[in-house]
């Protein structure tokens, strides 16, 4: 018995042939943008699986709140997590809301109080530590398994939050795509410490 | 598109049904005629969409390729070729073009996908999904009535 096959005729290779011309423009577009999303810094340049290597751990970024910790999480959309550059002192300035920001909605706030389920789910495959020092707090990001930067420390009043766009990346206790990953941290008014 | 021929086993099925089918042969008939079908679609709208992504935004993906460093231009250049072909797959698939033949490379394309996702974080649920869809895959490179092809 001879197998039925679906031949492709002319029409058919020039779609194919049409697909291959779009994708190497695609490929373009997405080599020059390569580095979009991976702002110096941040979680996504340490190398991953979160959970299976070893090594230096990057400096988190940090970001805040616009008030209250966000709950829900919209899916598919990972090229919005780009968190603003790392605050890393009281002393530093103040920047934007982070309620402004188009993360916003896949920021989880982890400190203060008790980190929510969709926070902890975000913290997937990351270490992040916030403990009261002196008049602040500081607070340790890395990826997990790694050797945690750092702390950085801030004023009383700041919240940290976990940034995460897409949770599909993350099994088990390992992200295996930190690229939608940061920390934010934000002042008492929700405005992103630089 | 044209519709494709019926499946000679499907024909024969059809001749050696009584003639008074019941409504649960009749829906056996229709998912046998459309379900091949449905599932090549289905898998070529799941390529187009990884294939897309890692095309625009191939930071993102970086950190699945094995044994290289996710911010190498290296580990770019792996997602952006496996993005690439991604694409080429999933419209072939979608639009009934040599559907086995892009059938069995997306299979061998998901097959490698399990066995670094293995390789990189053992076995989890994100690995045991792609072994579902990588199952479909198998399924279309066997020999079925195919519907909405393009043969021209």
């Amino acid at each position: 018995m001879r197998p039925s096959t679906t031949p492709a005729g002319p029409a058919g290779l020039t779609l194919l042939a049409a697909t291959a011309v779009a994708g190497i423009i695609l490929a373009v577009h997405g080599w020059s943008g390569r580095h979009s999303g991976l702002a110096p810094g941040a979680l996504g340049t340490t190398t991953s699986p979160a959970s299976a290597t070893a090594g230096p751990a990057s400096p988190a970024r940090t970001a805040a709140p616009p008030g209250s910790g966000r709950a829900s999480r919209r899916a598919g959309s990972r090229s919005a997590a780009s968190p603003a550059p790392a605050g890393s002192s009281p002393a530093a300035g103040h920047g934007p809301l982070l309620s402004a920001q188009p993360y916003a909605s896949y920021s989880f706030r982890v400190w203060p109080g008790t980190p929510s389920a969709a926070a902890r789910a975000a913290l997937t495959g990351l270490s992040v530590k916030v403990r009261r020092q002196g008049s602040g707090i500081a607070v340790t990001a890395s990826v997990a398994g790694q050797r945690a930067a750092a702390p950085r420390f801030y004023a009383h009043g700041a919240d940290v939050y976990i940034v995460e766009a897409s949770l599909g990346d993350d099994s088990g206790n390992s992200d295996y795509s930190l690229g939608d990953d940061g920390l934010v941290v934000t002042d008492a008014q929700g405005r992103i410490l630089r | 598109m044209s519709i494709g021929r019926k499946h000679p086993q499907a024909r024969r099925a059809a001749a050696a049904a009584p003639a008074a089918a019941t409504p649960a042969s009749r829906a056996g008939e229709l998912a046998a005629a459309w379900a091949p079908t449905a599932g090549r679609v289905l898998l070529g709208l799941v390529l187009a969409w990884f294939g897309y992504h890692e095309l625009v935004q191939p930071g993102l993906w970086t950190g699945y390729v094995p044994l290289v460093a996710s911010s190498s231009a290296l580990a770019a250049v792996a997602v952006l070729a496996h993005g690439w072909l991604l694409l080429v797959l999933a419209v072939a698939l979608i639009f009934g073009i040599a559907t086995r033949v892009a059938a069995a490379a997306a299979a061998v394309l998901l097959a490698e996908i399990v066995i670094s996702l293995i390789a990189v974080g053992g076995l989890s649920d994100l690995t045991m999904r792609d072994v579902g869809v990588f199952g479909l895959a198998v399924c279309l490179t066997g020999q079925h009535p195919q519907r909405l092809v393009l043969r021209r």
